[in-house]
């Protein structure tokens, strides 16, 4: 190991976790929010630490019964989810050992991703109208499902690119069918970028917003749509906003956590291996 | 002779055992109709924030136990309501039952099919009796093309509110008659306005500034009151071109983003919320706002947990109240419950609005600051326990009251709510710096783009109807 | 093997590859059908609505050919929301490089808690746009945000900056509070791309003698350039489409000086109910966006 003098490790860790305090200040100021007093909310001069940090404000969620929103999210992101990685992977194990659609296929398929939101949500709507499945649950997990499977499939082709080949080919002599060897060896083999890539799924179709805004009524808000809600015309409830977005973001983040290995693949979607 | 005297007896005993056993009590007999739907549940639309907390934490509530019907309530910020309404009626999923309505809107939903109209059950459970206690200002409000589309919950007008403190201080008063030539008096035209809020504020800043407003989301109804006081019309009737951005309107825009300029520092962002908390705080001295800052600067019934970040008032007993400057404020917004066609449980959402517009109900209702709900019948304003609540009550309905029947009405035609956005974001826009001129001379281009779209003839009637009310223009 | 084995296994072989395909098809079928169905019908369904002139309160349209796009074209609140959008992009797409680029270089060093730190700048790349939105509102609130309160220590005198009333300001806002969250995504990616810099190449400069920039300049950049591209690319989409977050700012406010792209078409349909008019819109920006896409790519592709 190369010696470097002990005031560089010490500038190191001094700038980083400068670059941390200002990067994590607004997250920061988000859990302050849900923990302050209404009139620390709306104090002036803003107060940077409640001075009784009280989980009232969480307590509220739970007796007005917002944190229903909370389990919609949980469903129709959860659902979707497995939904899209079934479908995604075996789309996507299709391209990589059948050859499936040739190279067209996986480029039309990761295009579909660059599609804005805004640009297909009203006939949606109105089919959705149409069709009844405005408001319902399977109307989202359909839709979520559809937004998720090109990332899912960009995702997974590289995943299973990586397995080896051999191992596969040897099941096959044994007898397996095409499933049998997706499920009992590239799968398994696969595990931890499935697994990672079901995790960022999840993450984007919990974070959804535009959607969820204008399919949902009455019965299946969910958390994003329930903060927006908190915005009224007279006053706005940011007490409630802070402990929601707490609310609906700590699953994110222990996730994010856990996957510190998977990160950089997961984000970037598969751009760079790493 | 004893046996009239037992029957007189009798008989009184009956008609003193309560208005609620007398038919002619709308709040009891929408009780009684609705219980036979107990079980059920009806969606209510409410707005979203201080408005809601009325359905969420009291009405419903009761609903719930006189009649056995669970209340949903669906929160919508104020922006929504409208397109939500007829989003909801395009998908006809009959998602909501009783809906929210800006009688500004009526024509709007009632053309689009959105609502649902009232007379069968005005007929069925109604009490015809009541309806002549309402306001005759906010009457016609529930009626379009000669149908009742819904009934009043809300009775909106703009009040001055003022600090009788400062402006009976005989210091403050000599020097103001000395530098501008009048009495120091609430004010009665909006240039005046802007006099006593320089005036105050010079003196007193920054402890206290002479005035606050609102700047952000509807300003549109601020504009549309001062346009008019400066004589201001919306169209030439003959071309339906928009002559907002004439000098009446230039006059009035102008001054609003004057007279920002003696006001708060930021007061460019002031919502409602922030206004009531400056008042409250004692932080201005004058304010054009609703009615519930009455309630809320003498802290009636604010003992809600929703509104602990409203700060304690300083300033109880100091506030005044006056009809707006010009003597025509505008009946801003102001609401009506009405009924959704796609509702599947059409008469028990329309029992909840009787009985939300009663004249028992309505009384305690419009007493709660929460819910932000506002007098709109003659027995408000004459109620003793209204006029009890705080010693300057009976001013305070009194101005509530003449305000009204001198007030301006909101614009509505067809796609009003467009022209009301067009017109609260070129507001917005010169608040925001940009040149009043400009600002003005966009929204009429905007305003004849709407028109044409609309179709000019179509347009022209629709608004020689609306013109043609005692309240459009007040001349 | 006799002539029977021999074409026997010539017609497996070939039946093999045919079922091999016909089980490709059926894997990816599904998928596939989803993906058609709420990707291709709105974009369809949106081309013919273009040509009529359906709005909320005139459901039946009839034929008009190409009146709304003609709208289209002269409608300049449109042609401003366009601008707007790339104009935000222009800003923000290089601001965020440029950090992540330094927070990526700095990240390159192997030391203990590594990890943790990366991990947890990740963190504004996968909260809610539509949560970041809403803190960053609070934030800049003129009384009760930090930022002016924070600007005011800075400066050393109160200062009075209505972030989300004046229209420079809130083109700003929207700015940093892009660049907050989505710096972390142009990090990970090249703080990867680095690690996968030829490591050969750089001993050897070093032995050699080259400077620190000479090598980034001449090694490092190059090498992480196609992944800088994607990169740019993906973000470049993804800021184009920008909706949550400026929704929660400002609504496009003040006026509709902070309008995007998305805005003006949720405000058209939603709160107009401009149905076919919206619908143009959407078949214009859709067609703008593949044909500069298909043209990125092609760069690309040569670049490569």
């Amino acid at each position: 190991m190369r010696k470097t003098p002990l005031w560089h490790g010490i500038v190191w860790y001094g700038v980083s976790i400068a670059i941390l305090l200002v990067m994590l200040f607004p997250i920061y100021w988000m859990f302050m929010v849900s923990l302050k007093l209404p009139e620390e909310i709306f104090a002036s001069p803003p107060v940077w630490f409640p001075s009784q940090p009280q989980f009232g404000n969480f307590a509220a969620l739970f007796n007005d019964g917002d944190v229903w929103s909370l389990w919609n999210s949980l469903v129709i992101a959860g659902v979707s989810t497995v939904v899209a990685m079934v479908l995604g992977t075996l789309c996507a194990y299709a391209i990589v050992r059948f050859n499936t659609g040739g190279e067209n296929l996986a480029i039309w398929i990761l295009s579909q991703r660059m599609l804005p939101p805004i640009a297909i949500v009203f006939p949606i709507f109105l089919a959705y109208a149409n069709l009844g499945l405005a408001d319902s649950y399977f109307g989202l997990i359909l839709l979520y499902t559809a937004f998720a499977l090109p990332y899912v499939i960009w995702m997974m082709r590289g995943y299973l690119q990586d397995v080896p080949r051999d191992l596969e080919e040897s099941a096959e002599v044994d007898g397996l069918s095409a499933l049998g060897v997706l499920w009992k060896v590239a799968v398994p083999m696969a595990r931890n970028g499935l697994i990672a890539t079901a995790i960022f799924a999840f993450i984007f179709s919990w974070n959804e917003f535009l959607f969820a805004l204008i399919l949902t009524r009455t019965e299946v808000i969910t958390f994003t749509v329930q903060i927006s809600q908190y915005f009224g015309s007279q006053s706005t409830f940011w007490a409630k906003i802070g402990a929601m977005s707490v609310l609906g973001t700590l699953p994110v983040f222990i996730a994010v956590t856990m996957l510190q290995r998977y990160l950089v693949r997961g984000i970037s979607m598969g751009a760079v291996k790493g | 002779m004893l046996r009239r005297l037992a029957l007189a007896a009798a008989l009184a005993a009956l008609t003193a055992a309560g208005p609620a056993l007398a038919e002619d009590d709308a709040a009891a007999k929408a009780v009684e109709a609705a219980k036979q739907y107990s079980g059920t549940t009806i969606t209510v639309v409410a707005e979203a924030g201080l408005q809601a907390l009325l359905d969420t934490q009291y009405s419903g509530p009761e609903w719930e136990k006189l009649t056995g019907i669970k209340v949903k309530v669906v929160e919508l910020p104020f922006e929504e309501i409208y397109t939500k309404t007829i989003l909801e009626h395009q998908a006809g999923t009959g998602g909501y039952d009783t809906l929210l309505v800006s009688p500004a809107w009526l024509a709007d939903v009632v053309s689009n099919g959105a609502v649902e109209p009232l007379d069968p059950y005005i007929e069925k459970y109604g009490v015809k009796s009541e309806f002549d206690d309402v306001n005759p200002a906010f009457k016609d409000w529930m009626i379009y093309d000669g149908k009742t589309y819904g009934l009043v919950v809300d009775g909106d007008v703009l009040v001055t509110y003022y600090r009788k403190d400062l402006f009976d201080d005989a210091e403050n008063k000599t020097a103001f008659k000395a530098k501008y030539g009048y009495d120091l008096a609430p004010p009665k035209s909006y240039k005046e306005f802007g006099d006593i809020a320089c005036f105050l504020t010079e003196k007193y800043q920054p402890k206290l500034y002479g005035a606050g407003v609102i700047n952000t989301g509807y300003t549109h109804f601020f504009f549309s009151e001062r346009f008019r006081n400066h004589g201001g019309k919306f169209f030439d009737e003959a071309t339906m071109k928009a002559t907002v951005n004439s000098e009446a309107g230039l006059k009035a825009l102008t001054e609003m983003v004057e007279q920002n300029k003696c006001m708060s520092p930021g007061i460019e962002t002031w919502g409602f919320a922030e206004n009531l908390s400056a008042l409250n705080s004692g932080e201005i001295a004058m304010t054009i706002s609703w009615p519930p800052l009455g309630r809320w600067t003498q802290g009636v019934n604010i003992d809600d947990k929703a509104l602990s970040w409203v700060p304690a008032t300083k300033v109880k007993d100091k506030i005044g109240y006056a009809v707006n400057p010009g003597g025509h404020p505008q009946l801003a917004s102001g609401f009506l419950s009405a009924v959704s066609p796609d509702s599947k449980n059409k008469d028990a959402a329309y029992l909840y609005a009787q009985w939300m517009h009663s004249k028992a109900q309505s009384l305690k209702n419009v007493m709660r600051p929460v819910g932000l709900r506002d007098p709109y019948r003659l027995s408000h304003y004459d109620s003793p326990e209204y006029q009890a609540l705080w010693p300057t009550a009976k001013d305070y309905l009194l101005v509530l009251k003449e305000g009204a029947s001198q007030g301006l009405a909101d614009i509505s035609f067809i796609e009003t709510f467009k022209y009301q956005d067009a017109m609260a974001r070129a507001v917005n826009s010169a608040i925001g710096g940009e040149d009043p001129k400009v600002a003005l001379d966009n929204m009429a281009a905007e305003w004849d783009q709407i028109t044409e779209q609309v179709g000019v003839d179509k347009q022209r009637e629709a608004y020689k109807v609306w013109a043609a009310k005692p309240s459009a223009y007040r001349q | 093997m006799t002539d029977a084995v021999l074409t026997q296994t010539k017609l497996s072989s070939r039946s093999l590859k045919t079922g091999r395909r016909a089980i490709g098809w059926r894997f990816a079928t599904p998928a596939i059908a989803l993906i058609l169905l709420i990707g291709l019908f709105p974009f369809f369904w949106s081309l013919a609505v273009s040509f009529q002139n359906i709005t909320g309160s005139n459901r039946a349209g009839i034929w008009v050919g190409l009146a709304n796009y003609e709208r289209l074209l002269s409608d300049l609140r449109f042609w401003a929301a366009f601008g707007r959008t790339l104009l935000i992009l222009a800003v923000a797409l290089p601001l965020e490089l440029i950090f992540g680029l330094l927070l990526a270089l700095h990240f390159q060093a192997d030391r203990p808690f590594k990890r943790l730190f990366v991990a947890l700048l990740v963190l504004p790349a996968v909260v809610s746009p539509m949560v970041a939105g809403s803190m960053w509102r609070l934030m800049f609130d003129h009384k009760f945000g930090p930022i002016n309160q924070i600007i005011a220590w800075v400066a050393g005198e109160p200062v009075v900056l209505l972030w989300v009333i004046k229209p420079y300001l809130a083109f700003w806002a929207i700015i940093i509070t892009e660049v907050w969250q989505w710096t972390p995504f142009m990090f990970v990616l090249i703080l990867a791309a680095l690690a996968n810099v030829d490591r050969e190449q750089l001993e050897a400069a070093e032995i050699d003698g080259a400077g620190r920039f000479r090598v980034f300049f001449k090694i490092v950049l190059p090498a992480i350039m196609p992944v800088l591209a994607i990169a740019l690319l993906i973000r470049g989409l993804d800021v184009f489409r920008i909706f949550d977050a400026v929704w929660q700012l400002t609504r496009g406010g003040p006026g509709n000086k902070t309008e995007t792209l998305s805005i003006f078409m949720y405000i058209r349909g939603f709160q107009s109910f401009d149905t076919s008019y919206t619908a143009a819109a959407v078949v214009l920006v859709l067609f703008v966006l593949s044909v500069a896409v298909t043209l990125i790519l092609k760069r690309l592709r040569i670049a490569r």
